[in-house]
């Protein structure tokens, strides 16, 4: 047995506040050993954060506290550590790869030079000698063309390439322990796969203890050795993965292991942590009938589920503009002649990795963007060549919900001007107390409570954010909503929460979904039928069956492959 | 259901809480109410009368003492006060509107409509800023009517790029966007979306907009091309020069102070006021 690198004991993380002290980490206990990948899981606000922010030393005080516990780092305590003495030891011995590596690396450097930066902090070496072993350390992540593309900006680099070059910084001087805090959550799965695979391989030649924080049990499934699972601040279950995925003990993390949908087998409604654990942390019996797995049935008849919407040849170009005149040099291609029909009822789920166009063909369809070519049949009627008024009463019918619920709700306006607002312009409800009053019968549907109506969406979770913008696009009666990416910023279990409501409400109004992704376990759980767009082109569509067992294209073929499997190896 | 306050109401609330804001406040509200009673000839209308021997040092009788002629420096003090804040409301009155709504303007249609407003405001901010005035000033009839339009159209440039810098972002935030989807109109996501979210910054500018005209109005008197035949503070400074070399500060101080404190207080004000509309500080003041 290798010794342990890092040993944190008892820790207990508390934030002082106008409002009154939060215990963040609480009495929180584990040891991470040489060449050992530790996950640590658990939803925003647990606590995974702050345990990884306290390794580091970087607790900002005040308001931040470590109340109790010691962390040795090779039987050295951190928290009594001096300033100075943390400064070599971070980065040197400890480093850390960040969640969005648009944000960790500085737009204005090269990245050759930021590589050199981190070296040059640590070690004494000459500016030309860390220049090459930069070029080395971005061969070793996998750059191809080091020599050139050191010389780039950050903003040159896709976001996979931005993520290595944060890894380069991060192994530059052989660290002992790595923390990664979700560096794939921002990734495209096929990104993530050879990112994990990456960091995995480093492990293995560099013998460094790895802190792997994420909320994606799958992630996990695939790299750590050993689980954490943290819930409110508590450290409920430490096991070894095996044993978490086969026997786990806690009712949160099953609760935690069935919310979120598999590839293959799911449940009819998907089960949530509250299934498991009442609101007093109480474990819940699950009936055996609930998580039965369910065959959806892919039978469509004209009949019962006519065709709602047909996209014909639809394209949407960018034109790119050059010199004084901004005479157009060139397009960009971001729908590319795609066609495809949906029946009413049913949701096509629309896949593809970043950039690839889904969420440009969606906003096309609404004519938020305006289609350069093609049609949308609305129910027989031409979307693209209505007059602004005529579009603006088929808006009630078609509606769309996004993916950040930060941003698409006016931070100025309450929740019940935010749900009347629609109406008014629909003239829907004859007065305004009816339309308060049809707010109120919305937000109990999402499940919000009427008396939030008078809050502004700063004061609500990103769940109960995209409740309000369900509840928002349900204002107007629509028949037809656009989902764009609109699970994707909540955590599994907020995320299986919002996904059943959609399947209820599809039952309850025989809605017709869009539903956009880049999460393909989420869209086989939710779709009837399945596009793949690839470079602004349906590549593949057909039953969600169809695609996610017999996939034509290569291209979907890799995309299935990548899907973290959510058990271990070994298993 | 909780009570709903809208977001002014709410804003006035928080500021109530806020003692030094509320300070600030009294301050421009007694500065006004100054203004008003001025401009109604109910105060000071007697400035220009002799009361007394010149060149008084404070005391009892003259609280800040009296000037070259024996008049009462207090007086004028407070007859300029009207002046400022004249100048200073009506320059802000024509500035932030010409601002705001090219800004909003420009911003939000984009296009064809934008390169123009920009190249509107980038030709016009391109000729010297006090040259205009004076070539204004000269060519108006010199008063105080003429120093509010030349401060108001000289003035409205930063505004506006700052507006239209911010409706861009805004534009195609996805709030704006779900107002299109819902099928809400141009005027719509601009009136009730947009410019709710940029007020802030209006505000302050206000609030800098109307302490920098005070201090213009002081700057261009003293050039002599301010109002004519009353006291304004920028005269009273401008007669201080002579004064000084005498021994005598105190027409200075009183101009000065009487600048210094609406400034600081519109300053303060502003600030508060925008973070009172903020509606995600709500519970944070102390």
């Amino acid at each position: 047995m290798s010794k342990n690198l890092l040993d944190v004991k008892n820790l207990t993380v508390e934030f002082h506040t106008g409002e009154g002290i939060t215990r963040a980490v609480d009495n929180v206990s584990f040891t991470i050993a040489e060449g050992e990948t530790v996950g640590l899981v658990g939803e925003s606000g647990s606590g995974k954060s702050v345990t990884s922010l306290a390794v580091m030393g970087l607790i900002p005080n005040p308001p931040g506290k470590i109340t109790q516990g010691e962390i040795l780092f090779e039987g050295k305590d951190i928290v009594t550590a001096s300033d100075s003495e943390m400064r070599a030891l971070r980065g040197n011995d400890i480093s850390m790869i960040f969640q969005e590596p648009m944000t960790a690396l500085n737009p204005l450097f090269k990245v050759g030079a930021q590589i050199c930066e981190s070296i040059m902090l640590h070690q004494k070496v000459g500016k030309k000698e860390a220049w090459n072993k930069a070029l080395e350390l971005m061969h070793q992540v996998g750059i191809p063309n080091p020599k050139n593309r050191a010389h780039s900006y950050p903003h040159e680099l896709s976001g996979g390439q931005k993520q290595r070059i944060c890894i380069a910084m991060a192994i530059a001087c052989s660290p002992k322990l790595l923390i990664c805090d979700e560096p794939t959550t921002a990734l495209d799965v096929t990104i993530q796969k050879q990112v994990l695979e990456l960091i995995e391989n480093l492990q293995k030649v560099h013998r460094m203890g790895v802190l792997f924080i994420t909320h994606d049990l799958g992630v996990i499934g695939d790299i750590a050795d050993d689980v954490l699972v943290l819930y409110k601040s508590k450290l409920v279950e430490h096991d070894n993965v095996k044993k978490i995925f086969t026997n786990a003990t806690h009712p949160y993390t099953k609760g935690l292991l069935s919310c979120r949908p598999g590839i293959k087998h799911n449940p009819r409604r998907l089960l949530t942590v509250s299934d498991y654990v009442d609101a007093d942390g109480n474990e819940k019996v699950v009936p055996a009938a609930a998580l039965e797995p369910y065959e959806k049935s892919f039978e469509f008849t004209d009949a019962k589920n006519p065709v709602l919407l047909e996209i014909n040849n639809l394209k949407t170009y960018y034109p790119i503009k050059a010199g004084f005149f901004r005479k157009t040099i060139a397009h960009v291609k971001a729908v590319d002649d795609v066609s495809f029909n949906i029946r009413r009822g049913t949701t096509y789920g629309l896949v593809g990795e970043s950039g690839c166009g889904k969420t440009t063909l969606g906003r096309s369809i609404l004519r938020l963007v305006e289609p350069t070519e093609g049609q949308v049949l609305y129910d027989g009627i031409d979307v693209t060549s209505l007059n602004s008024t005529d579009l603006r009463n088929l808006r009630s019918k078609m509606q769309i919900i996004f993916q950040d619920p930060y941003s698409s709700l006016n931070p100025r306006m309450t929740i019940s001007q935010i749900l009347t607002e629609p109406m008014e312009i629909h003239n829907i409800g004859e007065s305004k107390k009816e339309r308060l009053e049809l707010a109120k019968s919305l937000v109990s549907r999402v499940d919000l409570e009427q008396n939030h109506l008078a809050r502004y969406p700063h004061q609500f979770s990103g769940g109960q954010r995209q409740r309000i913008a369900i509840a928002r696009a349900l204002a107007v009666n629509p028949e037809f909503i656009i989902c764009d990416e609109s699970v994707s910023a909540l955590d599994v279990s907020v995320q299986a929460q919002v996904l059943n409501l959609l399947q209820d409400l599809q039952e309850e109004r025989n809605l017709t979904y869009i539903f956009i992704s880049h999460d393909l376990s989420v869209v086989n759980y939710i779709s009837d039928y399945v596009g793949v767009m690839f470079q602004g082109k349906l590549v593949e569509h057909g039953t969600a069956k169809e695609v996610y067992t017999n996939p034509r294209m290569a291209y979907t073929k890799n995309l299935l492959e990548a899907i973290p499997k959510g058990i271990p190896k070994t298993v | 259901m909780e009570k709903e306050y809208s977001l002014w109401a709410d804003a006035f609330r928080r500021l109530a809480k806020n003692k030094i804001a509320l300070v600030s406040l009294v301050i421009v509200i007694v500065y006004a109410a100054i203004a008003l009673l001025v401009t109604f000839g109910l105060l000071a209308d007697d400035w220009a009368q002799e009361v007394g021997p010149a060149n008084v040092a404070p005391a009892a009788d003259y609280l800040l003492g009296t000037d070259f002629l024996g008049r009462d420096v207090l007086k004028k003090v407070i007859y300029g006060t009207q002046v400022a804040m004249t100048v200073g409301f009506f320059s802000c009155a024509i500035a932030i509107p010409i601002g705001v709504t090219l800004g909003a303007i420009a911003g939000y249609f984009g296009g064809i409509v934008d390169d123009a407003i920009v190249w509107f405001y980038t030709t016009f901010a391109s000729i010297p800023y006090l040259m205009m005035i004076i070539a204004i000033a000269y060519v108006m009839e010199r008063g105080l009517k003429t120093m509010c339009i030349v401060l108001g159209v000289t003035s409205w440039v930063g505004l506006c790029r700052l507006v239209r810098g911010e409706v861009i972002k805004h534009r195609n935030r996805d709030y704006v966007q779900a107002v299109t989807a819902l099928g809400g109109g141009h005027s719509k996501k601009i009136f009730t979306h947009i410019l709710p979210n940029v007020f802030h910054l209006v505000i302050i500018n206000a609030s800098l907009r109307f302490q920098s005209a005070i201090k213009s109005e002081v700057i261009l008197s003293y050039l002599g091309l301010g109002v004519q035949n009353v006291p304004s503070w920028g005269k009273m400074i401008d007669d201080a020069k002579q004064d000084l070399m005498q021994d005598r500060w105190w027409q200075l101080v009183g101009a000065s102070f009487a600048m210094f404190l609406i400034v600081l207080a519109l300053n303060i004000l502003g600030d508060a006021l925008r973070d009172a509309l903020d509606p995600k500080l709500k519970g944070q003041e102390s």
